[in-house]
């Protein structure tokens, strides 16, 4: 049987990972409360489940390190081992090793040395844990199986003696299901159905079973597998199976063990051929023989399916405690899981629907049919909504990725001997998965880089009389159609002069350069930068922060830098909200379209008109002094200066800047596609979008443009 | 005409593999998440079998089968427990509530087939 | 399962139609044994029978040995393939089929 098992294998990969967040989750609580009936079953029943479903594929690795992890994990949950930090330490990195087996098996590798041994090592650790009694650990059920010496021969016939109970109906089971699967064993040479205790009609019970068989099975199953056939029916039926070869003798004594009448079954028995008559009359007269002389009979017991006793085990509990737990967990299944292609496909359909509604509304608008233009603003109202609820299928609450921090904190802080709190505000603020996908790597620099390197230490801090206990702040919340996220620290502050002597020394700047903090903090940010001459393993080798913002970049972000010389520092990344669908606000320059997003857009100013004062380079707006871009310059654009320019004064990242454009078109929901591979690398435009007319209109990158343009300043002043 | 198992277990991955299994096999299945879903699929189909985990969130295995043996449609239906060691006082539970048949956490695709065509052939 | 009857010449055809199992045994059971101390002869119409597990393989056999004891002729006819398979499985074939009434011992060696 051959069975594609590729989707349910992505589904357990998903679901494991889910878990183990719920098993990282319980074990941090635990660290705190280590009696939290509700996270130790939480960690137990992730633990299980994984082992449970990694045994479906074969996983072996994953079931055989998991259990080991159960198994003190069980011994917790009855309260026959104390949870304390050491363990939770333990389980924690349990929960690491079983999420890289889990890696390991994702991408089809075999374990590698280094990981075999961590198990190995994690394994004795458990162990240990389990001390002294770890000789009671809760062993495999299966039953001990002996095996008869079964005599040679050229027989391989088994006779098998079946009684079911009376009640193995109510219990659901039909015999005769049982006798079909025995059939898959070998050759069922003979089967005879005995009617001998069925009742009279009057006693008689329609729901009781009386009936019994005798068997004979040629086959080469070994008595383990037989006895298996009947293992859901062990306590509702007697079994006896006599080996290939058995004695007559053997067959004297079965006969003699069973209920009915044994003249009777003898007669069954010779039907069988099991045995011939005269073999059977001079056996069953010797055995009546030695049962005169009261020899001890020989036990057929050893050939009984073995039955377990019942070990007294305590009652479980934390049964009560789990009703909370199952409570929550009823409230999330009213959630339904998708698969994020589905939503793609979702939002690029509404992204195709956003530009067609485009294209019909400038149909309507050219045929100044009043109609019609007032249906399709209905329309596009509609579409508009389409859009947003769309968009906010994906949207996922970024609490996940922040909790995710607790741990990092927690073995980062051990790891340096840093006593450092993580407080989190704004769990819930809602960001596009594929956001939040990509924000975690960068996140986890900054958090890394703050703990390692912008909390003091205790001794520091206690002489600068801070408390010696740091804390570190996630924030996240919404801004002007974005997310900021914040990675506050109140540690030492980034050190100005340090910076400016490290830059200088790399030549990233110039002897003499006054620059403001702002720009100064944004050195660290430059590749091959390290504030800090002892590198640790932790924040990495000064590779990291360009990186960084690279990936916040890529993201259509920006991050910027606050501090405050033994306060500590901010790092604030803004994010759009989502990457594909925005408002934008559509203007010309010469024949070609242009695309800012309508957050940014603060007003838009007529040149030469009143209220401003426009000089070269930049814009008084009422007494605001704001740097002006000329689109066609920097774009380089042939043609004419136009007759009438505009102004759009935009605000990104907190700087204003004014866009020198010809024309302005106004609002336009713009469905941005990526620019292809080879213009990925123009500097000033992040995307491209369709209009209704089926041209195409770039949208500008405005903090890239700003820099360029301080850039130039700067270099203008230098010169 | 095929028989009809039910599945109940709060693993989509263990639905999904032992839906496959058993589907590849010739048998039709159900799906349920835990024993409140299980429950609302005893609608009055016949059943040829019933596969439920115990621990699960909402209604356990163990609750599940007690409620269904009270169901006169379903009173003989056959049940397979999914468990895993070390938990006797469960099994014990269990068979008081008419599952005599376990299987053991983890099993592989054809120990699950093996342990359904004990009870029920497709 | 239903079961419905007819009269002919003096005996009794009961039809029985859908699945003779566990679910059905006990309101089934008295019904047949009702027929038969009805009447002096039966015949039981297996022919719609859709599914057949043990406790339906010995409602028959105490319907044939209740029969016998009682010195009516009951008959089995028109074996439906899953009544057919059961038989098969449980070497009853010969059990049902001989019309006479002979004893249980003998019966239950399968002719060769």
């Amino acid at each position: 049987m051959s069975l594609d098992l590729g989707d349910a294998l992505q589904t357990f990969f998903a679901e494991s990972r889910s878990l183990l967040e719920d098993m990282e989750t319980g074990l941090l609580r635990l660290e705190s409360v280590p009696d939290d009936a509700e996270a130790i079953n939480a960690v137990f029943r992730a633990a299980h489940t994984i082992k449970g479903s990694a045994g479906l594929f074969g996983l072996d690795d994953i079931v055989a390190f998991t259990h080991k992890a159960e198994n003190v994990l069980d011994r917790v949950r009855n309260n026959e081992l104390d949870m304390n930090e050491d363990l939770v330490g333990l389980l924690l990195g349990c929960q690491d090793h079983i999420g890289r087996l889990l890696d390991l098996a994702s991408d089809e590798e075999e374990l590698d040395p280094d990981t075999r041994q961590l198990g190995k090592a994690l394994t004795a650790r458990l162990r240990a844990s389990l001390g002294e009694s770890a000789a009671s650990l809760p062993v495999e059920l299966e039953s001990p199986v002996e095996k008869l010496e079964a005599s040679k021969g050229s027989n391989d016939t088994w006779h098998i003696s079946l009684r079911f109970t009376r009640g193995v109906f109510k219990n659901g089971m039909d015999p005769l299901s049982f006798l079909r699967y025995l059939g898959t064993l070998g050759d069922i040479v003979h089967l005879a159905t005995l009617d001998d205790a069925l009742p009279t009609a009057a006693e008689f019970d329609a729901e009781s079973c009386y009936l019994g068989f005798e068997i004979q099975l040629r086959s080469d199953a070994d008595k383990a597998r037989i006895e298996n056939v009947f293992e859901f029916v062990r306590d509702d039926c007697q079994l006896r199976i006599l080996p290939p070869g058995s004695r007559v003798s053997d067959y004297a004594e079965l006969i003699e063990s069973l209920p009915e009448n044994s003249v009777r079954l003898g007669d069954i028995l010779v039907a069988c051929g099991a045995v011939t008559q005269r073999e059977l009359e001079e056996s069953l007269a010797l055995q009546a023989c030695q049962n005169a002389r009261q020899v001890p009979q020989q036990a057929l017991g050893e050939i009984l399916v073995q039955r377990k006793a019942v070990q007294p085990e305590l009652v479980d509990a934390a049964l009560s405690k789990q009703k909370d737990a199952r409570q929550k967990q009823a409230q999330e299944s009213r959630f339904i899981r998708v698969h994020a292609d589905k939503l793609d496909s979702l939002i690029n359909l509404v992204g195709e629907l956003v530009i067609a509604g485009a294209g019909v509304g400038l149909m309507a608008a050219r045929n100044k049919d009043g109609a019609m233009i007032e249906a399709v603003s209905g329309m596009a109202r509609l579409v508009e909504d389409i859009r947003d609820n769309a968009m906010r299928l994906r949207m996922v609450e970024i609490g996940e990725t922040f909790n995710r921090f607790r741990r990092v904190v927690r073995d980062v802080s051990k790891e340096i001997g840093k006593d450092i709190d993580l407080e989190i505000n704004g769990a819930d603020t809602e960001l596009d998965k594929t956001v939040v996908e990509k924000i975690g790597d960068p996140l986890t620099h900054l958090v890394r880089n703050a703990l390692d390197h912008g909390i003091e230490s205790a001794d520091v801090r206690r002489a600068r009389g801070k408390p010696v206990k740091g804390t570190l702040q996630l924030n996240a919340y919404h801004e002007s159609g974005g997310i900021v996220i914040e990675v506050i620290d109140d540690g030492g502050g980034l050190n100005r002069q340090r910076i400016l002597d490290k830059a200088r020394d790399k030549g990233l700047i110039q002897d003499g350069a006054n620059l403001p903090d702002r720009d100064v903090w944004n050195l660290i940010f430059e590749p091959g930068f390290s504030t800090v001459e002892q590198v640790s393993n932790l924040s990495g080798r000064g590779v990291g922060m360009d990186v960084v913002r690279r990936n916040i970049e890529a993201l259509r972000g920006s991050v910027e830098i606050d501090s405050r010389e033994g306060e500590g520092s901010t790092f604030r990344i803004r994010l759009p909200l989502t990457m594909a669908i925005i408002d934008g606000f559509l203007m010309g320059v010469g024949d070609i379209h242009y695309v800012v997003p309508l957050d940014m857009v603060l007003e838009c100013v007529e040149m030469n008109g009143s209220g401003a004062e426009v000089g070269c380079d930049y814009l008084n707006l009422r007494g605001e002094v704001l740097p002006l871009l000329h689109v066609k310059k920097h774009f380089k654009l042939d043609g004419r200066a136009a007759r009438r320019e505009n102004i759009v004064v935009v605000n990104a990242a907190g700087r204003k800047a004014g866009l020198v454009v010809d024309e302005l078109k106004g609002e336009f929901q713009a469905v941005i596609k990526p620019m292809g591979k080879l213009f990925e690398q123009i500097r000033g435009i992040s995307g491209s979008t369709i209009l209704g007319s089926g041209e195409v209109a770039l949208v500008l990158d405005v903090p890239v443009l700003q820099d360029e343009a301080a850039r130039l300043d700067a270099l203008a002043v230098a010169v | 005409m095929a028989k009809t198992i039910l599945i109940v277990d709060d693993s989509a991955s263990v639905r999904q593999v032992v839906g496959l299994t058993l589907r590849g096999a010739g048998y039709e299945v159900v799906a349920a998440e835990d024993g409140r879903d299980a429950l609302s699929k005893l609608d009055g189909r016949k059943l040829h079998l019933v596969i439920s985990d115990v621990n699960m969130p909402n209604m356990d295995g163990i609750s599940f089968v007690r409620e269904m043996k009270t169901r006169p449609a379903y009173k003989f239906t056959p049940v397979i427990m999914l468990t895993t060691e070390g938990s006797e006082a469960k099994k014990r539970d269990g068979q008081a509530a008419g599952a005599k048949a376990w299987v053991v956490k983890p099993f592989l695709p054809a120990q699950m087939l093996d342990a359904v065509s004990k009870l029920i052939l497709p | 399962m239903e079961l419905s009857s007819e009269s002919r010449d003096n005996r009794l055809c009961l039809h029985a139609r859908g699945e003779m199992t566990i679910y059905h045994a006990a309101a089934l059971a008295p019904q047949l044994l009702e027929a038969l101390a009805q009447s002096e002869a039966v015949e039981i119409d297996l022919s719609g029978v859709s599914e057949l597990d043990a406790s339906g393989v010995q409602l028959l056999m105490l319907m044939k040995r209740e029969a016998g004891a009682a010195g009516k002729p009951l008959t089995l006819s028109g074996h439906s393939p899953v009544v057919l398979e059961v038989f098969e499985l449980l070497g009853l074939g010969g059990w049902f089929g001989d019309p006479q009434v002979l004893s249980a011992h003998a019966e239950t060696r399968r002719p060769a």
